[in-house]
This record gives structure tokens, C-alpha cells and sequence, in this order.
């Protein structure tokens, strides 16, 4: 058993993303959603709809659209969603946080359902991301976010009156073939007196990701791992004192 | 040490990072494309999708309304415990049983609901209210001590509207009401004393 080591853990949303090198039909996912309805009693069917304009010199622009349906689960809560799209199966959890074992379970059984009904299809990416926000509490006009995060723009000092801040960074992770995306960004907070601070936090493997199961849930456990100590690198003793440790 | 200037909004939107369709026509292809390749990078959650809700059926926006409500929650969960989210989401769901509705009643308003939200954080009750809905969706909290009872309307845009009675030794009401943004909701009840209802002791003066 892994123990989250907070009681209030930052992650507002834990996401799991199998992507497919080819799509499903329609028919066949509408198949699978409704077999999941038994684990999710809320579906929405969700379209993802993209229109393209071609403008030719002397000629009437014409427009294509590309419409994409999928299925939107959810649990009575609304904190567990599943989403199948026609190339991705994901996993989502929002907060709370009920920890890795329990999450991963979920995710291990939508996929065997899955895949007794769809069978094997090529796997083109398998992502992880966990998006974390920082409530830090304020009283006087300046928010030191220096305090409680590692990872925020180097700004000349001629700059003293930031009002808000968004960096990326994509980080090879050699060792796993992954790619991390970081964001970490300022966002109005859901709380009166607080400041808002997002780590979010993709680490996704799409050069060489595994094909059977096995070799799946072992790169899910060690992204999962690398991410923790990712998300460690970026907070300061400070911020760990906000999620309360559960030694306290 | 820089730190971040606290404005309003805090952060706003300056996360946006696509260009304006007028100045489109300014950039290079190259640089159109990075722009397109930094969005890219910008995926949305899969929380974040959302059906529409106008011109559907009051059952269809019942269920948008209650999940958009949880989802909100979801946002602040991680201060909340578990019981007050439970016995949260019993009442919302209870509040939508809509056999005793009347025509052109309202499920609740996410953005009532996030006023809520902000609001109980800050007061953190030791006794939870009792909630009602307004015929437009607003959420209501009621709060009563004996025959004293503390209303709170919360509106949408962080705007709360509160009533309260408090009666005298000569069996007369006091009647105080206000309405302020939220972020000054404590400040406004203050005068009023609202541990009066809001703490454990006032309950075991007069269990509702």
C-alpha cells in the first residue's frame, strides 16, 4: 500500500491517458460507455467539434467541420470521470485525492473492461498528469510565492509589480522515455484571502509506450513515482506545512 | 524576494496565450505555429467539459446544475472533510427533487453556489445551515437559535444578502439586514455576534 502523505493534498485533478494509434468507431464506444454504466451512473455524450476556414485568393472561402462524439462517465459525486473519446480512454479524479492504490485500481478496472470488449489496439501515448494548486493564505498586498514554490519566471528586478505568472517547461525524462510538460502558473483562488498556484504536472511517454498490460501498469507505477518526487522538487518545507503531512 | 501584487482579479487572464484574431495577419507562419504548438501543450482537463444547458429540459438542467455544483466542490475539497461534503451533497440533492417544484423554478446557480462556497469557507460553521433555494437558484442558508434565525442569500458574483431577527426581554425582534460582496461578509454580521448561530453552543441552547 502507497499512504499519501498528506491530509490535504494540492491535487484538484489526476488524470490517466491511454491514446490510441487508431480510432474506435462510434458504434463500439457507445457499446463500451453503456457497459460502464454499472461503475458510472451519470453519461453525457460530449462532442469535440473543430471547424477549418480555407481562404484561396479570388475564390469563396469554404469551411469544414470535423465532429469527434464521446462519452463523458461520471460517479454520483462527480469526482470520478471517465471519457472515452474515439482515440483515448482517460481516467480522471478530482479532489479528494483518495491516493495512488485507489486510483490505479479504478484505472486497472475500466481498462480490463476495455479491453475484453475493444481487444488489443495500438497504443500511441500513455500519459499521466496530476494538476496541483497551491492555496497560499494572504493578509498584507504582496503574496511571496517564492516562499512556496521552486518553479515561477526569472524576472529582472526592474519588475516589481507582477500580477500574474505562467511558465512551462518540457523536461526529458531519459530514464523512462517520458517527456514532463510543467506548468506552473498563477489562477484566481476558490478561497476568500487566499492567492492561487497551479503545478501541473504531464509526464507522458509517446516514442516507445508499451503495448501489453503488464509493461503498462509497471510505467504507470514509476511515472507515478517520478512524479512524486517532481512534485517534491517544486515546493518548499513551507508548502508541505499547507497539505499537513500526516507525521504531524 | 518579487512576490505577486494581489489586484483583481488575481491572475486574471493572463494565462491566455492565443493571439488575437486581428493581429493574426502581423505574424510569421513560424511563429503562428509555435503559437499553436504552446496551446497545444495547454490541453483542457477532462473535468472541464460540459454540456450546454440552455433550451434543454428542467431534468437535463437539474442534472447540469447539481454537477456543476459538485464539480465546484471538487474544486475546494481538499478543505472541506468528508462528512460536510456528504451531508453538502445530500442536501443539493434533496434540494433537487423536483416533484414539489413549481413552474419556472431554477436549479442552483454555479455561481451562487461558488459564492456559497466561498462564504462557508470563511465562517467555517460549526453547525451546518439548513438550505433553501430561491425561485431564480440563488442558494439560501438559515441558520435558527431558538426563535432567533440568521438568513444568508448568497447571489451570484460574490454577493451575499442576510436578514436576521433577534428577539429582546421584551419578546420584540430586532431585524438587521445587509448586503455586501462576500469577501466582507464577516465584517458585516460582526456587530451582530453570528457565533450566536454559528457555534455548537447556541445549538445545545435549542436543538433545531
Amino acid at each position: 500500500m502507497s499512504q499519501q502523505p498528506y491530509k490535504q493534498p494540492p491535487i484538484t485533478e489526476a488524470v490517466i491517458e491511454i491514446r490510441f494509434a487508431a480510432p474506435i468507431d462510434a458504434p463500439r464506444l457507445a457499446e463500451i460507455s453503456s457497459d460502464l454504466r454499472a461503475q458510472y451512473p451519470y453519461e453525457q455524450q460530449v462532442t469535440d467539434l473543430r471547424v477549418q476556414l480555407y481562404f484561396v485568393p479570388q475564390a469563396t472561402p469554404t469551411a469544414g467541420t470535423i465532429e469527434r462524439p464521446g462519452h463523458r462517465l461520471s460517479s454520483l459525486d462527480q469526482t470520478q470521470i471517465l471519457l472515452l473519446w474515439p482515440e483515448n480512454f482517460i481516467v480522471s479524479q478530482l479532489a479528494p485525492y483518495p491516493g495512488w492504490d485507489e486510483f490505479f485500481e479504478r484505472f486497472r478496472r475500466d481498462w480490463s473492461k476495455w479491453k475484453r470488449l475493444i481487444g488489443y489496439q495500438t497504443i500511441s501515448r500513455i500519459g499521466v498528469r496530476y494538476i496541483n494548486r497551491i492555496d497560499i493564505p494572504f493578509s498584507g498586498p504582496l503574496v511571496e510565492y517564492e516562499q512556496y514554490i521552486n518553479v515561477y519566471p526569472h524576472l529582472p528586478e526592474v519588475f516589481t509589480n507582477v500580477r500574474g505568472y505562467g511558465v512551462q517547461a518540457q523536461v526529458q525524462l531519459a530514464d523512462m522515455d517520458c517527456i514532463l510538460t510543467l506548468n506552473s502558473l498563477s489562477v484566481p483562488s476558490p478561497l476568500l484571502g487566499h492567492a492561487a498556484f497551479i503545478v501541473d504536472l504531464d509526464i507522458a511517454n509517446e516514442v516507445k509506450p508499451p503495448q501489453n498490460d503488464e509493461s503498462l501498469y509497471e510505467l504507470l507505477n514509476r511515472i507515478r513515482l517520478k512524479k512524486n518526487e517532481i512534485f517534491e522538487s517544486c515546493i518548499t518545507p513551507r508548502a508541505r506545512e499547507l497539505f499537513k503531512p500526516w507525521q504531524d | 524576494m518579487a512576490g505577486l501584487v494581489l489586484g483583481s482579479p488575481i491572475g486574471g487572464n493572463t494565462m491566455n496565450w492565443r493571439m488575437g484574431a486581428e493581429l493574426q495577419p502581423a505574424f510569421s507562419t513560424e511563429t503562428k505555429r509555435i503559437v499553436e504548438w504552446v496551446d497545444r501543450l495547454r490541453r483542457p482537463s477532462p473535468a472541464s467539459l460540459r454540456s450546454q444547458a440552455s433550451g434543454r429540459p428542467l431534468e437535463a438542467r437539474v442534472f447540469d446544475a447539481l454537477a456543476a455544483a459538485k464539480t465546484l466542490t471538487a474544486r475546494v475539497a481538499m478543505h472541506l472533510d468528508r462528512e460536510t461534503r456528504d451531508k453538502l451533497f445530500s442536501q443539493l440533492d434533496s434540494l433537487h427533487e423536483t416533484e414539489q417544484w413549481e413552474a419556472g423554478d431554477e436549479p442552483v446557480n454555479p455561481s451562487s453556489f461558488e459564492t456559497f462556497l466561498k462564504a462557508i469557507l470563511t465562517i467555517s460553521p460549526a453547525r451546518r445551515p439548513g438550505l433553501g433555494l430561491s425561485h431564480t437558484g440563488d442558494l439560501v442558508a438559515a441558520w435558527t437559535t431558538g426563535r432567533d434565525r440568521l438568513t444568508i442569500e448568497f447571489l451570484p458574483n460574490d454577493r451575499v444578502r442576510w436578514v436576521l431577527a433577534r428577539y429582546q426581554d421584551d419578546g420584540e425582534p430586532d431585524r438587521f439586514a445587509g448586503q455586501v460582496e462576500v469577501s466582507r461578509l464577516v465584517q458585516g454580521l460582526a456587530p451582530h455576534r453570528p457565533e450566536h448561530w454559528f457555534s455548537n453552543e447556541s445549538s445545545q441552547q435549542s436543538p433545531r
